[in-house]
């Protein structure tokens, strides 16, 4: 049998018969490595789990219009492809206007958006009775409902009036394809002269109809006739120059002028629109909402005839703050749309995350500390009781080496066993801990079996140094006569 | 030259002189018992032989080597191959099978052999016991054990402190039949004890007393 052969078989057989002693060294070795394994993998696992913790605190990503008047539906799409779908938690649009409650001579900013998105970007908000789920349904700011008296179920007739000269403000916008469009100016002897068109899907104009009734019927009347309005089919507004009716040319340029200043006639333009709305919620959230109106996009769409226009879109995001930046800037790459990331949220993430870790490492060390205690105190009991054993190993010739690397061995192949239980049992404290603390179950880390097994060996080697050290000391003459 | 000289040595301690200017010689084969009263100095004179001790002054030759003058590790060393010992309260490791006891032995001295270490048990009449555990086995199978261990590695000299100390008669007498074995084989045997009936069937005795050689006896019954 070689030497080799002949050490393990002793240290097994002194681990393995001599139970009790061994399973409380076993035991505080375990127990330490289980800790340990658990506070690691925790460690590891702390960014991902307290990134669904932040993501309660609200949004942490905002979209935006860059260079456009407004942000559309198809520009928050094409944005949102620079997130991965996994770690959106939530995007909520935001349209907001002013609709006015006439029957109290009061106006509120009035929010579309998706409640279901909302729940998700916005957590805290805590809402008596619910978020709308049907049409014509309000959740009202607890402001406002303090100041008008509304209370659950109780019904807001809210009222959208386009802005004054919104047509001309926003000329683009209302030259858009398929649009009715209204315009007037000044002719012959001041008097107006009111045309109408309607506008091609491609945004050309198909109709032009002119009221030139103020205008001398046999001169400038000739500009009501096709033979006059039929040169501006087909043309883009807004248009340069006209071919003008001989003789009448201040009416002819007075057309030309008001298809130019045109604005939309159509409904959604520049009638208001009147709508009667449930109120199913208060909302309270400790900040400016508690001043707004909430409805879904269906009904704001409904009420502005404009389901493409967006103001702002809130996205909640569960990344570090380095992927927040990549995505960010690969955001700014598209036109028309921008990302800011809501810097408050953002840095106090990271500032609360690296406080976390560095209380865990330290919970760590202080674990490591108190195993190492722990076994090295089991190890001066496992020295003290075998001194006999000890003193006859020395009385047979055994060297201070030989002592040395039985007793390391014994601490060593305990620190194996340890190890491996701890590896295993140490996941489920992790997974204890994140289910308890965090509310949701962690990953296991294959990697992390290995360092905890080797982290116990190199623990438990330590602890058995010193021990190791007193029983190399040993008298190997307490042999004798039985002292 | 003898097998083992011890001239002159003094141990003491403090104030106590465990031993006074002790002369004995152990010639190679002999048999020889060390008896005295308690505080005779018989477990200094048992340390010293045994190399677990170093004397105040005097010289302790083994082999002709004064291992009184030789480090801790040489000592080890002579432990190891020139020496067998046995001791009052056995002394076996626990938690080790009777031969895997003896193998201990081998394995600090140079290779575990068990065959060799169960023929040594065969020898003491317990290699049907070679799997049991100490606590599985009589006192006087332990002491039996011990001397399969000690002899294991062919010693030069087999040191036994009180070996029957702690065995009744019937197993006193096997063991005391064991060493006249030995003894006829040619192993040099070195018994301490305060027991007569002990150091009777050694060939010589030498009477320790305060520290000193009180006296030497010649067995004048022995090999009868």
């Amino acid at each position: 049998m070689s030497k080799r052969a002949m050490f393990l078989r002793m240290v097994t057989a002194s681990l393995l018969r001599r139970r009790s002693r061994m399973l409380i060294a076993l035991l505080s070795i375990g127990i330490g490595a289980t800790i340990l394994c658990g506070l690691l993998t925790i460690y590891y696992d702390v960014p991902r789990q307290m990134g669904a913790q932040f993501r309660s605190y609200g949004a942490n990503v905002i979209l935006l219009a860059d260079g456009a008047p407004s942000l559309t539906h198809s520009a928050v799409q094409e944005a949102m492809r620079a997130f991965p779908e996994e770690k959106i938690v939530g995007a909520t649009p935001y349209r907001y206007v002013r609709m006015d409650m006439v029957s109290r001579q009061q106006s509120f900013t009035t929010a579309g958006t998706d409640f279901t998105q909302v729940q998700k970007t916005s957590p805290y908000f805590s809402v008596e009775g619910s978020y709308p789920e049907n049409l014509r349904e309000v959740l009202v700011g607890k402001e406002i409902a303090e100041l008008i008296g509304v209370r659950l179920n109780s019904v807001m007739e809210l009222t959208y009036k386009p802005a004054e000269g919104a047509g001309t403000q926003d000329q683009a916008n209302a030259w858009g394809p398929g649009a009715s469009l209204a315009g007037s100016a000044e002719g012959w002897g001041s008097g107006l002269v009111n045309v109408s068109a309607v506008l091609d899907g491609e945004g050309r104009i198909a109709s032009v109809t002119v009221d030139a009734a103020t205008q001398t019927p046999e001169i400038g009347g000739q500009c009501e006739e096709e033979a006059f309005t039929s040169q501006f089919i087909g043309q883009s507004l807004p248009i340069a120059d006209v071919d003008a009716v001989s003789g009448a040319t201040l009416t002819s340029h007075a057309v030309l002028s008001a298809l130019n200043t045109s604005v939309r006639s159509d409904a959604a333009s520049n009638q208001a629109k009147t709508s009667s709305f449930r109120v199913v919620g208060i909302l309270t959230t400790g900040g400016e909402e508690e001043g707004y109106l909430f409805i879904s996009e269906a009904d704001m769409a409904a009420m502005t005839g404009d389901a493409e226009t967006l103001d702002v879109v809130e996205m909640s995001v569960s990344a570090s703050a380095e992927e927040l930046d990549g995505f960010v800037d690969a955001v700014g790459q598209q036109e028309g749309v921008r990302a800011r990331l809501v810097k408050r949220v953002t840095r106090s993430e990271a500032a609360v995350l690296t406080k976390l870790q560095a209380l865990v490492f330290l919970v760590t060390v202080v674990v490591l500390l108190l195993t190492m205690i722990c076994v090295s105190t089991t190890m001066m009991a496992v020295v003290t009781e075998r001194r006999q054993e000890i003193g006859l190993r020395k009385a047979l010739g055994a060297s201070d080496g030989s002592i040395r690397a039985e007793f390391l061995g014994e601490g060593m192949f305990l620190g194996l066993l340890g190890g491996v239980l701890g590896g295993l049992f140490g996941f489920g404290f992790a997974q204890l801990v994140s289910v308890n603390v965090f509310g949701s179950s962690i990953t296991f880390q294959p990697l992390l079996l290995p360092i905890a097994v080797i982290l116990s060996m190199a623990v438990s080697a330590l602890s058995c140094l010193w021990p190791i050290k007193r029983a190399v000391q040993i008298d190997p003459a307490i042999v004798l006569k039985g002292e | 030259m003898s097998l083992l000289e011890i001239k002159n040595v003094s141990k003491i301690y403090g104030d106590l002189k465990a031993l006074d200017n002790v002369n004995i010689t152990v010639e190679k084969g002999d048999w020889v018992a060390i008896m005295g009263p308690s505080g005779s100095g018989k477990s200094t004179m048992m340390n010293i032989i045994g190399c677990m001790d170093k004397p105040t002054s005097g010289e302790v030759l083994l082999d002709g080597v004064d291992i009184s003058k030789q480090s801790n590790k040489y000592l080890t060393e002579v432990r190891r191959d020139k020496i067998g010992l046995i001791f009052q309260q056995f002394h076996m490791v626990n938690y080790l099978t009777a031969v895997e006891n003896i193998m201990v032995s081998q394995y600090y001295h140079s290779l575990p052999d068990e065959e060799e270490a169960l023929e040594a048990l065969g020898r003491v009449g317990l290699r049907e016991r070679a799997r049991h555990l100490p606590s599985q086995l009589s006192g006087g199978e332990q002491q039996r054990v011990c001397v399969a261990r000690a002899l294991i590695n062919h010693p030069e000299i087999i040191l036994a402190d009180e070996p029957t100390g702690n065995l009744d008669e019937a197993n006193e007498n096997i063991v005391l039949d064991l060493f006249a074995q030995l003894h006829r084989e040619g192993t040099t045997l070195i018994v301490v004890t305060h027991d007569p009936e002990v150091a009777d069937v050694a060939q010589r005795t030498i009477v320790l007393e305060h520290g000193r050689v009180a006296r030497e006896v010649h067995n004048a019954s022995w090999g009868k």
